[in-house]
């Protein structure tokens, strides 16, 4: 007598048997001993899963939330978003590039060995975590302008026309970031730095005169490409690698998140 | 505030920030529980926590104020776990197909695997099941969760996590099997 598989007693114990097979699983169980028992073992170690209790939160958990929460909040009433984004991206932009070209001085993402020794100005710097910073700073930016405008009301087609001149900046550090990346050969940053590319320039290079069709028509690509939430899951990483790094105390990490 | 009031959801659709940040405060411990049921880390859990109160702010006006708001959150924490671990898996599908039974999700896992001592020191059950669960990829510790505790179909999983129905079948299978070997041995009666 062929025994039932175990696979077969994980689907009958979820009720998902398949209709063509099911006769003859219920019918087989019902006369072996031996997979009854089979199936209530399986049962137990259900049961025990069902019994346990959930992973808690850490003390003070819902202040923390709230506290992380709440800055973002203001973000969605749209009166403040002039003043949150008021940082200077010409410096944002400059910053990275100056942040980039000291890693690349240092000679580290393009795999090559340098010709020559790197400048002693330079020499102390880790292009790996330099170029962490800069994604990382370049990634939260970027993020709160997407907020902004996933956000916006759809007849609020002024905001998308707002945010074009720190598009124009933000493009050009991504484009610095995004090739420093491709050397150092980190192809999920790379990943979303393109898609993240893509939806900058359209914001850049916008019509003069911008219609509630061309917000709702970009929000929708924001939500539909799910760009924020990989925004925040690669922000996330890279805040857990830096973080990792410096309890590490490793100073040759030359990748950037992983996953 | 109590949010024992039903007012108090209706305060908070009509902007008032107190009333959010009693919602906020009373729901954050449930949501990051069931976050971390699904992610199964810390980190991921607190950041689909972060997600899920952003959407429920945003989407508050569509909560019709007869539903349960829990039930609401618990929906959208789900779907926010499922974004994560979709986000994940399709970076790690472009990057590394075998990265899905070794990602991040499951990095903690595999460091976490029980030792005998680690077993003999463990009396709860329920930590029994936590180290368990930590042995499974993200993507077996996802499909099992929503198949067996929040009680989705294999096939609404499989839509779910955007996968064919063999494949979220397999996933079942293997995280059953591992749970299976690690807790059969304390589940004799």
């Amino acid at each position: 007598m062929n025994h039932l598989s175990e696979d077969e007693l994980i689907l009958h114990s979820y009720g998902e048997i398949e209709s063509a097979d099911r006769t003859r699983v219920d019918q087989h169980l019902a006369s072996c001993i031996e997979c009854q028992q089979s199936k209530e073992k399986l049962a137990r170690v259900l049961t025990m899963i069902d019994a346990a209790a959930p992973v808690e939160a850490p003390a003070g958990f819902e202040r923390t939330v709230w506290a992380r929460l709440e800055p973002a909040l203001d973000q969605n009433t749209g009166s403040t978003w002039r003043t949150l984004f008021s940082f200077p991206q010409w410096a944002l932009a400059g910053g990275v590039a100056a942040l980039v070209i000291a890693a690349f001085v240092a000679g580290r993402f393009s795999g090559e060995e340098p010709s020559a020794p790197a400048p002693s100005a330079v020499a102390h710097v880790e292009p790996a975590r330099v170029l962490e910073t800069a994604v990382g700073d370049h990634l939260d930016r970027t993020q709160m302008m997407l907020v902004e405008l996933a956000n916006a009301e759809t007849d609020g087609a002024d905001v998308l026309a707002g945010e074009q001149e720190r598009a124009v900046d933000l493009v050009a550090a991504n484009r610095l970031i995004r090739q420093s990346a491709q050397q150092s050969g980190d192809a999920q940053v790379v990943d979303i730095l393109e898609d993240l590319e893509r939806v900058l320039l359209e914001v850049a290079n916008a019509p003069a005169t911008v219609t509630s069709n061309d917000l709702t028509d970009l929000q929708s690509r924001i939500t539909r490409e799910d760009l924020l939430f990989r925004l925040r899951v690669i922000a996330s990483e890279m805040r857990q690698r830096q973080l990792q790094d410096r309890e590490a105390g490793d100073p040759a990490r030359r990748k950037m998140p992983t996953s | 505030m109590e949010e024992r009031d039903p007012s108090v959801v209706a305060k908070a659709r009509d902007g008032d920030r107190d009333a959010f940040k009693t919602l906020v405060e009373t729901h954050s411990r449930y949501i990051y529980s069931l976050a971390h049921r699904m992610t199964g880390n810390a980190q991921d859990a607190e950041d689909v926590v972060q997600e899920a109160w952003l959407k429920a702010h945003k989407q508050l006006s569509r909560f019709e104020s007869r539903a349960d708001f829990r039930t609401w959150m618990h929906r959208i924490t789900v779907n926010c776990s499922i974004d994560l671990i979709r986000a994940r898996r399709h970076r790690e599908d472009a990057h590394d197909p075998t990265d899905l039974e070794h990602g991040p999700l499951s990095e903690k896992g595999a460091e976490a695997q029980p030792t005998p001592e680690r077993v003999a020191a463990s009396v709860q059950i329920s930590d029994r099941v936590n180290e368990a669960l930590s042995l499974l990829t993200a993507l077996e510790r996802a499909a099992f969760t929503l198949r067996h505790v929040e009680g989705m179909s294999i096939e609404e999983v499989g839509e779910k996590l955007g996968m064919k129905t063999s494949a979220t079948k397999h996933s079942i299978f293997r995280a059953v099997k591992k749970m299976r070997a690690a807790l059969e041995p304390f589940a004799q009666t």
